[in-house]
């Protein structure tokens, strides 16, 4: 058999191997050839930063023993830029990106690469948003930055990454031009994988210390000054541009050397261009990055077993493209090509493979150098890490083989609508018995993917067997479901796709078997470990027909166990990673048992050692535990249930959600034609309220007679799941008996009226804040609340029947009534549900934001936690009353977010101002009244029934009208009510990254209200630092404790004067809170509200958040207060404190939260000085707001 | 000029005043304060084997099973394998004081498991404390346990502490024994140098507000030293054991009666609290006065003159002085006195 391979990587043993990601990997390399590190999180990106940022708080040092300065920057525009300055004085400098991150970078890299800068950065590379948002992988970002003059080299996995690394930090030091190292994201830089480390030795022969010096020479120095970054006219720029030619045309040359030497000290052989395959292939494809792993397979399956002359194209260099260098591996006899581009360009005539591959082939037969131009077809692949694998390369084979081949298509998807896509073969399946897989179902809280992370580095750092962990995770913080996907064998494993059947199937939460056919990808006589509650005698009859079936027919072996309860015996909580490891070893049969047991005994040890004896100590009390409660079922012979699975949404769900969401939900998306889409990212609102999650083991039980009716549960409850109303006794006719209510007793106004307190039991977290807050208890038995945790079982049915009629009552109108935050609490909500962490602190705002203004609100999300939560697929939680009328939301980006909202306000009052100006103009055809009650102002809840009634009076007499006024009063009439706009974000985007456009929003003076969710941390990229973290605190980049201030956003926006500013805590002071959101919406200018949010990044159990805030509070470190400009003018100063004096120390507050707890124990004297620092910050805060509160400043020319 | 060295746990200091194992002792600035004023020993705050055991928990809790939650955070807080949780801080502290203060420290243990007494004095005593101090606080709310039980229970906790270290071992008691006596020649038996009078109990409180138990520490007063000084004036005649008084001096002339009780050590702690570790001058120099202005050459020739066996009237301690109050109290008088 003629068969190439140009990588040798397969066909070695690796000798002395870890267990790393591509991130880990190259992140490794990367510290260890830089002097500066300048970067920004961004997923998937962020762990990066994170490892080279731990790595230098430990003091690790680089390859010649210094310790890199590790900053992170205000955005990635700002790490470019200290990236670029660096750069220009001599250090060795890199940094780590994805995505948007990447286009903020690219002016930078224009100039870096423009003034030929030895560089070399990382990237990760994932979707850039265009209809949404995705954090998964495609080549959507590196191919923006393909003009930027960057060299662009690609990796398949985490090998291909750590080599090329370092083969590209040491190339860019020869060559001058910079490079961008590129691997794709989640699928190779989170792909746990076994590989062999680069040792320094060889990173010293590698890396060219003349070179080094040579970038040294080159740096700006004051003794040989020189002038860099000129401004050039028409006469000199041209000619200069054309005179970095000559390093372009030598790059690929250079790039080869150091390939080569890099194999002979590693015996790992890269080219710009590696092939795989049939010698005198007829038929090849061309692609880069992962997708690399399983084309390599599959065409290894064809040529060997099928005798197939195909081949395969791996791209390692994509910029500057070498037409040598593919030619020089592309075999003679190839008659057609496919190139394969993992990104979209709309409207072009190729996506960017396609026309480099395609330019430098025609361009050969045109010089001569090839005699006959192949047949070029192109395809996309993959995009947002859209499966691939080699059923979809095959299919790709067989387009070039058949009779009428698509040019231009898809593949891995159902383009219904352009009929673009190819028709792989299902049932095409190349992977080897010898490959043990695994599939492991489980909760993003229960530890199952760390467990299979430890599993892992155990089989693949403690036997020859090469291994490889890929984990899938949707996008919700609480109750997020992940699929680990284990493959353990003898040769390299290449499958960069999911398992499709496997020999062992783990079901960590048993509703999984409810929500989603797991048992579809166990092969036949597949073992199946599942975790339940039920006792083993239980659980066959527990189980669904279809699960019963399955498991039958399959012949799979069936175990069980209690690991909930084994791990809470053993003290360790909820999370079963170590007892369902013990179960995955036990059954598994990759080691022999005392082996593996005694390997997990070490790994526990290793990792948690320094934690102290009793971590281990119970530990290992649940290995024994996990192996005594281990329990096969023998599986009846008869399949004996009736109950089916039910579908994943409710048979009276809007069809949409039926034909779309529920397939989303149940694990099928992948299915869904394009057709079924919304071409522009539009979605219908409102759909989480279908999805019925019940992630609470215990949820609220309302003991209606002593409920003081405060209302507090419904205004803490960070999903929206418990609500509380007032209504008319008269629709108490249709109640089903589980539904509870009282007389209203606190409100003379609701005479006569009944009271509720409902909760949502499928919609529960379990969080407990509601039952934490409750005041009321039984005076005869205290520990009796008017809110007890009760199991979810015993009261899901009830409870859902009675919820369900709880939504079907009107509630009394309020608006008779003033807002306060008893009223506040019983007007409806229009945001529930929502996917945030269990005891999210930002969410209750969101919630208050819809009940105040939802019928008229519309909000700009910046990027972040609440826009994951808020707008992620499948189902999103912002909804709509009863009109049809509700928040209208949108995300933009992350650093764009307040000129976004602005925007909105703009286009909102340009519509406002014509449709005043048409009905001005038209006003002799209307009534009157109608004219003024539509010009007058006001945007209350009265004022706005008002205009709504009249606009619909408007529009009767505008649709008979027929004149072209009419008509285009017609599309803007809408705009004669008030709209609120609201800018909702984090303290990352609005101290940070979005912070000059916060500031330049503010200074507009527009009606525009800006709510900041303040964690004090980048919460949803996993705890970066911002300008908000706290004196004291630590957070990734701020190890050791951040040593300056949280920068005061408040003082800063109320300098301006004219700026609302509030600073509020909802959980200890909901009154102000609710005052501060009416005042903000009544200033017709800017209003800032920055509102404190409790987050599990603090580090403490969130249903203690409401003393913690209260603490916060207490101790000065977190003011409460408002800044209403509009007081000026009644001779009042305009500041409110709304908090007192510190009544407590601010030692008291930090010694409660990991946070601030860690820096003690990592340096008590450290700490003492932070504490100190700490207590004169607020010391000198409080002194300086008091003097703000006591100004008077003369009201001045009254505006007229 | 009255000599105050006095000898304790086999350990010479220059006078009776210690530091008792109390917050005070988180603040090196404090303890340094406190010595230069004349503290002759400190006591380490103690090492609550609980508090430990939580703490691990907790770092486990938020630092390792907070990885992987979701796609965009591997963690959410800093990586956590940079600090330790179990004893290295506590000897690191013992460390530092050690640098800063040259008097002896004495280590307090608080243990809930016998593994975790031995273990943790082990290592105490490897950090170099001149002695321990075990805090034998324990509160038995099981009805299966008898009171004989629990004694046994912890003499076998001292013993098995006494026989893994050789720096002597001070044993800090709660007042509420059957026989105390009986009980401290038990702790002599099981190896204690010494023991300390008394424990001051965490006693919570009731909220009538919100119907809960509330939590708070209450400083003693002078009115907490007449229990001590009645168990010193008992002890003292009957045991070999050093003798320490903890709680209720908040003057020289409070320390003046617990050495003519019989303590060798008086150990401060909430009169520090409340008038700052420089406080520990003025209680010396009045004790010193008041030794003097006696006519005692020495804080050793006044202890124990006023004990059980020694004072002038023993029967005062005994409880045919309580029918004597009994008798000779006018309720009337105080009533009319408080209207």
């Amino acid at each position: 058999m003629a068969y190439m391979a140009s990588d040798l990587t397969a066909s070695r043993k690796v000798q002395a191997a870890v267990v790393c990601d591509a991130n880990e990997a190259v992140a490794d390399i990367a510290y260890k050839l830089s002097e500066v590190i300048a970067i920004y999180p961004i997923t998937p990106a962020s762990v990066m930063g994170e490892h080279a940022d731990s790595w230098s708080a430990d003091g690790r040092v680089n390859l010649w023993g210094t310790v890199p300065d590790v900053v992170e920057m205000q955005s990635e525009g700002g790490a470019a830029g200290a990236v670029h300055g660096a750069l220009q004085t001599g250090a060795l400098t890199t940094t780590f990106t994805a995505s948007q991150g990447l286009l903020l970078m690219l002016p930078n890299l224009f100039k870096i690469a423009g003034e030929l800068t030895s560089f070399c950065m990382h990237v990760a590379a994932r979707t850039v948003a265009t209809h949404a948002l995705s954090i998964f992988g495609d080549h959507s970002d590196v191919m923006a930055a393909r003009s930027t003059g960057m060299a662009l080299i690609a990796s398949g996995s985490a090998q291909e990454a750590q080599d090329l690394a370092a083969i590209a930090h040491a190339t860019t030091l020869k060559a001058r031009i910079p490079i961008l190292h590129f691997f794709d994201g989640f699928r190779t830089s989170h792909e746990i994988t076994k590989i062999e480390p680069i040792s320094d030795g060889v990173l010293h022969q590698l890396i060219d210390r003349d070179a080094i010096a040579a970038h040294r020479a080159r740096a700006l120095d004051s003794d040989r000054p020189v002038v860099r970054g000129t401004s050039q006219n028409p006469d000199a720029y041209f000619q200069s541009r054309e005179a970095v030619e000559p390093y372009y045309t030598a790059f690929p040359a250079l790039l080869v050397q150091c390939m080569e030497q890099f194999a002979r000290l590693t015996g790992r052989r890269y080219q710009p261009f590696d092939y795989v395959g049939h010698a005198e292939a007829r038929h090849v494809v061309v692609l880069m990055g992962s997708g690399t792993g399983c084309a390599h397979e599959t065409v290894d399956h064809l040529v060997t077993q099928h005798g197939e002359k195909v081949g395969l194209i791996k791209v390692r260099l994509f910029r500057p493209f070498s037409a040598e260098h593919l030619l020089s591996v592309l075999p003679a006899s190839t008659e057609v090509i496919t190139i394969l581009d993992r990104t979209k360009e709309p409207g072009s005539s190729g996506e960017p493979l396609f026309q480099e591959v395609g330019s430098a082939l025609i361009e050969a037969v045109q010089r001569g150098l090839r005699a006959k131009l192949p047949k070029l077809f192109g395809g996309r692949y993959g995009l947002a890490s859209k499966e691939f694998n080699p059923a979809m390369v095959k299919a790709v084979f067989d387009n070039m083989k058949s009779a009428l081949p698509k040019s231009r298509f898809t593949v891995g998807i159902n383009d219904d609508l352009s009929d673009s896509s190819l028709a792989p073969d299902a049932d095409f399946d190349i992977e080897p018995d010898s490959v043990t897989r695994a599939i492991f179902f489980g909760l993003g809280s229960d530890g199952t993917v760390s467990a299979n992370k430890s599993s892992i580095k155990i089989i693949g750092e403690r036997t020859p067997l090469f291994v490889q962990g890929h984990f899938e995770y949707d996008s919700r913080k609480a109750g997020a479901t992940t699929i680990s996907y284990l493959r353990f064998g003898p040769e390299p494993i290449r499958s960069t796709y999911r398992i499709r059947k496997a020999q062992f199937i783990a079901i960590h939460a048993a509703e999984f078997l409810d929500r989603r056919d797991v048992l579809s990808a166990a092969l036949p006589n597949a073992t199946v470990l599942l975790n339940t509650a039920l006792k083993p005698d239980e659980v066959w009859d527990s189980l669904t027909r279809e699960v019963q079936q399955q498991l039958r027919e399959l012949n799979c072996r069936l175990y069980v166990i209690n690991a909930s309860e084994v791990s809470e015996k053993a003290g360790l909580g909820r999370r079963i990673n170590t007892v369902m490891q013990v179960c995955f070893f036990s059954l598994a049969n990759v080691l022999p048992h005392e082996e593996a047991m005694q390997h997990i005994r070490n790994s526990i040890e290793e990792t948690w050692g320094r934690r102290g004896p009793e971590v281990i100590r119970r530990n290992f009390a649940a290995i024994d535990a996990a192996m005594a409660a281990l329990t096969e079922i023998r599986l009846p012979e008869e399949v004996s249930s009736n109950r089916q699975r039910v579908a994943a949404v409710p048979a009276d769900a809007p069809d949409f959600a039926k034909k779309v969401t529920r397939l989303l939900l149940e694990g099928h998306g992948d299915a869904l034609p394009v057709s079924a889409f919304p071409p522009d990212g539009t979605w219908p609102s409102g759909t989480s309220q279908l999805e019925k999650r019940a992630l609470a083991l215990t949820i609220p039980i309302w003991n209606a007679d002593i409920c003081v009716q405060c209302n507090f549960c419904s205004m803490i409850c960070p999903h929206s799941a418990i609500q509380t109303k007032v209504f008319d006794p008269a629709q108490l006719a249709n109640a089903p008996k589980s539904f509870r209510s009282v007389k209203e007793g606190f409100e003379p106004a609701f005479e006569g009226l009944q009271y509720s307190v409902q909760v949502a039991p499928e919609d529960c977290t379990g969080c407990g804040l509601c039952i934490e807050v409750c005041p009321s208890k039984d005076r005869l038995n205290p520990s009796r609340k008017a809110l007890v945790s009760e199991p979810l079982v015993a009261h899901r049915e009830t409870e859902r029947e009675a919820f369900a009629f709880f939504k079907t009552l009107k509630s009394t109108p309020l608006d008779k009534l003033p807002i306060d935050k008893r009223t506040a609490a019983l007007r409806e909500p229009l945001f529930e549900f929502s996917g945030a962490c269990a005891g999210c602190g930002e969410t209750p705002y969101l919630r208050l934001l819809t009940q105040l203004f939802g019928d008229h609100l519309i909000i700009a999300n910046a990027t972040g936690c609440s826009s994951i939560y808020g707008g992620n697929l499948p189902t999103t939680p912002y909804t709509k009353n009863a009109e049809g009328r509700g928040p209208a939301w949108s995300n933009s980006l992350f650093e764009d977010n307040a000129e976004f909202g602005f925007g909105m306000r703009l286009g909102l009052d340009t519509h406002a101002r014509r449709a005043r100006a048409l009905l001005m103009a038209m006003a002799d055809k209307l009534p009157p009244a109608l004219v003024d009650g539509l010009l007058r102002a006001g945007s209350g809840d009265a004022d706005l029934a008002i205009k709504r009634t009249l606009i619909a009076e408007l529009r009767a007499i505008l649709e008979a009208d027929r004149s072209a006024e009419a008509m285009e009063l017609l599309q803007v009439a809408h705009a004669l009510a008030e709209r609120s706009v609201w800018i909702v974000g984090g303290d990352g985007w609005a101290y940070d990254i979005g912070y000059g456009g916060l500031d330049h929003v503010l200074a507009s003076n527009k009606n525009i209200n800006v709510l900041v969710l303040d964690t004090e941390v980048y919460s949803n990229t996993g705890g970066q630092q911002s300008k908000a973290t706290p004196l004291g605190a630590a957070a990734k980049f701020a190890t050791a404790g951040k040593a300056t201030r949280k920068k005061d956003l408040g003082l800063l926006a109320m300098s301006y004067g004219h700026v609302y500013v509030a600073e509020v805590a909802m959980q200890a002071k909901s009154s102000q809170t609710v005052e501060a959101f009416l005042e903000a919406e009544r200033y017709n200018g800017p209003s800032l509200i920055i509102a404190h949010s409790p987050c599990i990044a603090h580090g403490y159990d969130l249903v203690h958040s409401p003393t913690h805030q209260r603490r916060a509070i207490e101790s000065g470190m977190w003011p409460l207060y408002r800044f209403n400009p509009g007081r000026v003018h009644k001779g009042e100063s305009p500041l409110i404190l709304d908090s007192g004096e510190p009544s407590i120390d601010v030692a008291a507050f930090m010694e409660t939260e990991a946070r601030f707890k860690m820096v003690q124990l990592r340096s008590p004297e450290r700490y003492s000085m932070l504490v100190d620092a700490a207590r004169e910050a607020i010391r000198q805060r409080r002194s300086l707001y008091e003097q703000l509160a006591k100004i008077h400043l003369d009201a001045g020319v009254k505006h007229v | 000029m009255c000599d105050l060295t006095t000898s304790w746990l086999g350990l010479t200091l220059k006078n009776p005043l210690v530091l008792a194992a109390s917050p005070l002792s988180k603040d090196p600035d404090a303890v340094a304060i406190a010595v230069e004023s004349g503290a002759s020993a400190v006591i380490m705050h103690s090492l609550f084997e609980e508090q430990l055991v939580h703490d691990q928990m907790s770092a486990h809790h938020f630092f390792d099973t907070r990885t992987d939650l979701d796609a965009e955070s591997s963690s959410v807080l800093p990586a956590a394998s940079l600090f330790s949780v179990d004893v290295e801080p506590y000897l690191a502290e013992i460390e530092r004081l050690r640098k800063r203060v040259d008097v002896p420290i004495i280590a307090s243990l608080n243990g809930t498991t016998p593994g975790g007494w031995v273990r943790y004095a082990e290592q105490l005593e490897s950090a170099g404390v001149a002695a321990i101090e075990l805090n034998l606080y324990d509160i038995a709310t099981s009805a299966n346990e008898s009171g004989a039980q629990v004694e046994q229970r912890q003499l076998e906790v001292v013993h098995s502490v006494t026989q893994k270290v050789k720096i002597p071992v001070n044993v800090k008691l709660s007042p509420f024994y059957s026989s105390l006596l009986a009980f401290v020649r038990g702790l002599a038996a099981a190896g204690a140098k010494g023991v300390t009078v008394f424990n001051r109990y965490y006693q919570p409180d009731i909220s009538l507000d919100t119907l809960d138990v509330e939590r708070k520490i209450v400083l003693s007063t002078s009115a907490d030293l007449t229990l001590r000084l009645h168990t010193l004036a008992l002890l003292s005649p009957t045991t070999q054991l050093s003798l320490s008084c903890s709680g209720g001096v908040h003057s020289g002339l409070d320390a003046a009666k617990a050495v003519l009780g019989g303590a060798h050590t008086i150990q401060l702690a909430s009169v520090l609290l409340a008038h700052g570790p420089k406080h520990v001058k003025t209680i010396l120099d009045d004790l010193r006065k008041w030794l003097s202005d006696k006519g005692y050459n020495s804080s050793a020739e006044a202890r124990g003159v006023l004990n059980y066996l020694s004072a002038p009237d023993p029967h005062a301690w005994e409880r045919l002085n309580y029918a004597q109050l009994l008798q000779s109290w006018n309720p009337s008088a105080r009533l009319r006195s408080n209207t």
